[in-house]
């Protein structure tokens, strides 16, 4: 039911060209570089360490990887990390 | 990023170190409430260091506690607490501020009056004089009036050609350019000089007081000193005197007049073209045409297109007027042309040569080069070249 659901919202977006991240409550991932990623829409912290930090959200869990990693700014829409970044993996 | 940290300053903001297990569900529990966290660094496994504003340290420091964690306030940043910090220190302000009050005092007055360009008037008596207007140095800046000082000046000292004033800093300098003035009219207590007022030959020289510098025949550049104030003793002292005397040199005067020989004049035909334009808040909007004359002069009429009394629309309507002209060319006769040119050059010198020089020598040349007549009309003259110029200690 819920799979049928989100079906119709993607083709809906897609035919009124909306944005999909938002009609699909999807997080929006930024990567500039290797210096910053920004994970908007996200569902919160469950890890966080100089190498690794992991952020919930509906599309899974985001993996980022890399050194001296640091939260530029957290708010309740937005996360924004900084440092040397190697991976970026969503584990669905 | 820039505009963000500028702003958390003047804010103010406070890093602070959180230690405890689980601090991920602490982050979180701050981001549920809504509490701006940035700069998070991860010290190690138990310890973290953030920036917070003021506002959310309490509801921070709230759950804080509620997760079983520990913090320490490291730093406070911003203006706020710097102000705060401030309150303590009340004669460090005090000082700060008193500081700028005595700075902006001090450089409210005027300290120091300059005045350049003098050669005639001695410096001292217009000091003087300004002294008894009151202005000397320690008056407040605001009281002196530039327009009113250039007035008063002018006043006393009718000769004095350009005065400007001006207030540099704590300065008052005023510039001053002299017209001649006849030289028993110089103040004679002054030591002073007689240096040329013109290029020259030398024809005679009397110093009645002071030392000759230059002999007959010799030819002096303007201001080169002529009888000197400076004597020497017997003891080979210098002492000052009142230069006087009269120094008498053949001088020049050149003038050259040049004019066409043929000459061009515009005759309106009476054909006249139009065109209009519009004009708003002075970007004009111009309607192209050709305009079907090689030669013509071009007349430009503004008009308002509302002329309302109460309100002033800026739109304007423009007429551009094109009058053709023909143009003549009117050969001018070469005698009466030159009658007119020496008339023209020696009226000009006229202007410039002194009352009482004798006129010795007039030379006059007249050259045809393409459209051109030129004239060259030179005078010699014998006159006296002699101008005192007061000695500057």
């Amino acid at each position: 039911m819920k799979k049928n659901m989100d079906n119709i919202k993607a083709n809906l977006s897609e035919a009124l060209e909306l944005p999909i991240d938002i009609t699909l409550d999807l997080p929006r991932i930024t990567i500039i570089g290797n210096i910053e990623v920004s994970v908007s829409n996200h569902k919160g912290i469950i890890e966080y360490d100089n190498e690794i930090i992991r952020i919930n959200s509906k599309a899974g869990i985001i993996k980022v990887i890399g050194d001296e990693l640091e939260i530029k700014n957290i708010l309740s829409e937005e996360i924004l990390i900084i440092g040397n970044i190697e991976q970026v993996e969503i584990l669905s | 990023m820039l505009a963000i940290k500028i702003w958390n300053y003047f804010k103010g903001y406070v890093i602070i170190r959180i230690e405890g297990l689980q601090l991920e569900r602490l982050l979180n529990l701050a981001l549920s409430q809504d509490i701006y966290l940035w700069d998070v660094r991860r010290l190690n496994y138990y310890q973290v260091e953030i920036c917070v504003s003021p506002k959310g340290l309490g509801d921070l420091i709230e759950l804080v506690n509620k997760a079983g964690c520990k913090y320490e306030i490291l730093q406070e940043k911003g203006l706020p607490f710097f102000f705060e910090r401030i309150k303590h220190r009340k004669m460090f302000v005090t000082g700060f501020v008193l500081f700028f009050l005595i700075v902006f005092l001090l450089s409210s007055f005027v300290w120091k009056i300059e005045i350049n360009g003098l050669e005639q008037t001695p410096l001292e008596k217009v000091f003087e004089y300004l002294n008894d207007n009151g202005i000397v140095s320690g008056t407040p800046k605001i009281s002196i009036s530039e327009d009113e000082v250039e007035l008063l000046l002018m006043n006393k000292y009718n000769y004095f050609s350009f005065i400007e004033v001006k207030k540099k800093g704590v300065k008052l300098v005023i510039d001053i350019k002299e017209e001649s003035i006849p030289p028993e009219k110089i103040d004679r207590d002054y030591p002073a000089n007689i240096v040329a007022g013109k290029k020259g030959v030398v024809e005679k020289i009397i110093a009645r007081n002071g030392d000759a510098l230059v002999k007959v025949g010799e030819i002096v550049r303007e201001a080169q000193v002529l009888i000197s104030g400076a004597m020497l003793t017997n003891e080979s002292e210098i002492y000052l005197v009142h230069a006087e005397g009269d120094v008498l040199a053949r001088t020049r005067y050149e003038s050259e007049v040049i004019e066409t020989i043929v000459k061009m004049t515009e005759k309106e035909t009476g054909n006249v073209f139009e065109q209009k334009g519009l004009k708003i808040n002075n970007r004009g909007i111009r309607f192209i045409k050709d305009i079907p004359f090689v030669n013509y002069k071009e007349y430009i009429k503004e008009e308002k297109l509302f002329d309302l009394d109460i309100i002033d629309i800026p739109i304007n309507i423009i007429t551009y007027e094109y009058r053709e002209v023909e143009i003549e060319k009117i050969r001018q006769n070469i005698d009466s042309l030159k009658n007119s040119n020496q008339l023209k050059a020696i009226e000009e010198i006229n202007l410039q040569i002194k009352e009482g020089a004798e006129i010795v020598a007039r030379d006059i040349k007249h050259e045809i080069n393409g459209n051109n007549l030129i004239t060259n009309v030179i005078i010699e003259t014998i006159e006296e070249i002699g101008k005192k110029v007061i000695i500057e200690n």
